[in-house]
């Protein structure tokens, strides 16, 4: 994108995590804890990730689908909002804002087809239902729709840490995508997300770049701790299950 | 007015999110036609403060929210600048549903989305049109300045405005001049090497390599725009009024000589330039055709008329063109008069009403005199403005055609055109305003689907993925600079000469009245 970061709408809309960590009031009392609600999101983003791959959009429009998908579940709640529409819309957005615009009924079309191989089925939601449901979206997004992402900085900074090579490059663009399926997007800045990846795989794949993140003169507290995020979730995601992300989904007991 | 001073968000009473209701404005009149809808000036009921709302259409749309107005609303939102609109926020109107019936009541809003944006006295045609005004020099170097300074503005921030014409710069009456309706433009962003659609820009400012077809192109589309509007104000009336494509390219031509691999390397591999081709060479007439201009202006406007994209000049340096710095110096916009609000929009209805009146009055008469005349910049002393005075010198070598063609133009979005290539073909500027964008709803899938193929999927999540690197980069000239840039820095460096035209040569002494 255009234009500077810290002078974006993004940047001013960063949040704490606290802010993030939020269930809605409406979702709490149907029983959905924290984690329901971080597995829900978490799935979403995937089916998100599933459905672009089927309308043929590239990443970045993934990218901003997910973030956009976020934001609204730190404003709205997922009984006003349900998860299997907010989703596809969020694509449908992201890619009108991303310029690769998809047809709403081609959208609507891989909607219906994924379902038939979900456990959980819905396949009543049609285009119309989309429309409707994006301007909900832009109206809790308050038409914020410029989303800054890390792959730009973690190119240019792979490249200034002389760490460009296949091996590296795949390595941190696999785990940047993973960062979507945490909120880390509206916590923290781009290319802090993306440092947490290069760190990541500079221990991994045994490279010394002590020296290097010491010149570049950012809080590597901050580093380290989006590091540790990362690494928890990797820690803990076999552990979510289809099973629990439908208990969770059942629990908000939305009309089939 | 307590709450918030001018240009100040009132953001205590917004809601952290959503939006406000429209039933927070009241509707005052229509001022213009939008790219996708109207647009009203409207009071704010709370503060009493004046805005204009402009309706973003959903009615025909297929596709949900129109990317238009994505577009608009993304870049708007990152755009801050003196010469650009602001957009104040975003009202919703709970739609026809809850609406009393019928709306017959003029001052509800039916359903749908509006932008709020400041309201503005003026648009720089519906002033230019105003019987018996006439523009001074210095008010015209301070309107220009202000149009490159936004455009130079836009285009460090990577957006093509890509519809730059007079009733998109809007005045107020504090002498200020922004630049508006940005439904046309879109970032230029460097990831992006997709095509770019070349049916934008109104007709008669469209630059040579969008009529030839080009599909990458950049921030001169823009300048050719604004050449066409500086040369407007000093002439007193549009300088290439094509009717469609073809006859557009060819005023283009007969104005600034054909294209040839000389003037512009790569101009005959353009899609289009076969079809339109002229048969035989023609000589650049710029400095004949307008020699009773001054010189500095004349420099000025020969290089913003450059066929070459590539050659034309930019807006940061024009700023520094001598037309700037010399005598008379652009005024301060405060000093500038202040006229009632005039929009083309209701100047056009005005004079509409005025020309249905002339035609009852005298049907059968086949030449009825021009309901007005825009006159020229300088004050003439001796005598009232009368066509023959300014139109003389200009329509011969303007215009081959009889004058009768050109006639029209006075009211150039006053009299329906007819789409000259059948439906949708070439977006006639001369409709209502509206009317060459209205065009767009239709195109809007088409456009923005096909010219964008996905671009480098990346990986799925597991991590196998690769970045295509390839298509990022290429951060060009505009890299990402910090948007609240300083301008006074760019005023500082006197302009290195360009083109010495020594003074006098073929000035025209006869029209000596008004060069200056």
């Amino acid at each position: 994108m255009a234009a500077n970061f810290w002078t974006s709408s993004h940047c001013k809309q960063l949040l704490d995590q606290e802010e993030v960590d939020v269930v809605p009031p409406l979702d709490k009392e149907k029983g959905i804890t924290l984690e329901d609600f971080k597995h829900i999101k978490m799935h979403m983003a995937n089916y998100i990730w599933k459905l672009a791959q089927h309308v043929k959009v590239r990443q970045r429009v993934v990218a901003t689908a997910v973030t956009y998908m976020r934001r609204v579940y730190t404003r709205k709640s997922m009984t006003e909002y349900d998860p299997r529409l907010v989703a596809p819309t969020c694509l449908y957005l992201a890619s009108k804002a991303e310029e690769s615009t998809v047809q709403a009924r081609l959208l609507v079309f891989y909607m219906k087809k994924l379902y038939t191989d979900e456990k959980y089925r819905n396949d009543r939601y049609e285009i119309k239902d989309i429309l409707e449901m994006e301007m909900k979206i832009l109206e809790a997004l308050n038409y914020y729709l410029v989303v800054f992402h890390p792959y730009r900085a973690l190119s240019q900074l792979l490249q200034d840490a002389s760490l460009n090579d296949i091996s590296m490059t795949q390595l941190t663009w696999g785990l940047l995508n993973d960062t979507y399926r945490m909120d880390l997007i509206l916590v923290h800045a781009p290319h802090l997300i993306a440092l947490a990846c290069i760190y990541i795989a500079s221990v991994l794949r045994e490279k010394d770049t002590t020296a290097w993140f010491e010149e570049l003169r950012v809080d590597m507290n901050v580093v380290k701790n989006i590091s540790m995020e990362i690494l928890d979730f990797y820690e803990n995601h076999r552990m979510i299950t289809d099973d629990r992300i439908i208990a969770a989904l059942s629990k908000l007991n939305l009309k089939p | 007015m307590a709450v918030a001073g001018p240009g100040q968000l009132n953001v205590e009473e917004y809601p952290s999110w959503g939006s406000r209701s429209v039933d927070c404005f009241e509707k005052l009149e229509q001022i213009g036609e939008g790219t996708y809808g109207q647009v009203y000036m409207a009071r704010e009921i709370r503060t009493g403060e004046i805005v204009a709302l402009k309706k973003i259409r959903m009615d025909n749309e297929k596709e949900g929210f129109p990317i238009t107005a994505i577009r608009e609303i993304k870049i708007l939102k990152k755009l801050h600048h003196e010469n650009v609109i602001k957009l104040k926020e975003i009202v919703t109107s709970p739609g026809p549903e809850t609406d009393e019936q019928g709306n017959q009541d003029g001052n509800k809003f039916k359903g749908g989305i509006y932008m709020v944006f400041e309201y503005m006295d003026h648009d720089l045609t519906g002033l230019a049109d105003r019987p018996g005004l006439r523009f001074t020099v210095p008010q015209i170097k301070c309107y220009m300045k202000q149009l490159l300074t936004g455009l130079h503005y836009c285009h460090v921030n990577q957006v093509l405005h890509r519809d730059i014409k007079g009733s998109n710069l809007l005045i107020d009456n504090e002498g200020n001049l922004k630049l508006a309706d940005f439904g046309l433009a879109r970032s230029f962003s460097t990831d992006h090497t997709g095509n770019l659609t070349n049916r934008v820009i109104t007709l008669w400012y469209r630059p040579p390599e969008l009529l030839l077809g080009a599909t990458k192109y950049g921030p001169a589309v823009d300048m050719w725009s604004v050449g066409c509007i500086f040369a407007e104000l000093l002439n007193g009336k549009p300088i290439l009024p094509g009717k469609n494509e073809p006859e557009q390219l060819n005023k283009i031509f007969e104005l600034c000589g054909s294209p040839d691999e000389l003037n512009w390397p790569g101009v005959s591999k353009m899609p289009w330039y076969n079809n339109f081709k002229p048969p035989r060479p023609m000589k650049r007439r710029i400095r004949e055709v307008f020699r009773h201009f001054d010189r500095h202006a004349l420099d000025l406007l020969d290089s913003m008329l450059t066929l070459n994209p590539e050659k034309r000049i930019t807006a940061q340096d024009a700023l520094v063109a001598e037309y700037f710095w010399n005598d008379p110096l652009p005024c301060d916009p405060k000093s500038l008069p202040k006229y009632e609000s005039s929009h083309e929009f209701q100047t056009k209805k005005k004079r509409q009403q005025q020309r249905q009146n002339e035609e009852t009055a005298k049907r059968q008469k086949l030449q009825h005199p021009q309901p007005h005349t825009r006159l020229p910049p300088i004050q003439h002393t001796g005598g009232q403005a009368h066509p023959s005075h300014w139109h003389g010198p200009n329509h011969p070598i303007n215009n081959p055609q009889p004058p009768v063609s050109a006639g029209p133009s006075h009211h150039q979005y006053g009299r329906p055109r007819g789409p000259p290539g059948g439906p949708n073909r070439y977006p006639p500027s001369g409709n209502q305003s509206g009317g060459y964008n209205q065009n767009r709803g239709a195109q809007v899938g088409g456009y923005s689907g096909g010219p964008y193929p996905p671009q480098g999927r990346g990986p799925p999540y597991a991590g196998s993925g690769m970045p295509a690197p390839g298509q990022r980069g290429a951060a060009s000239g505009y890299g990402v600079g910090p948007p609240n840039y300083s301008q006074s820095s760019q005023f500082g460096g006197s302009a290195g000469g360009r083109g010495p035209n020594p003074m006098g040569g073929n000035r025209n002494q006869q029209y000596g009245g008004w060069q200056q």
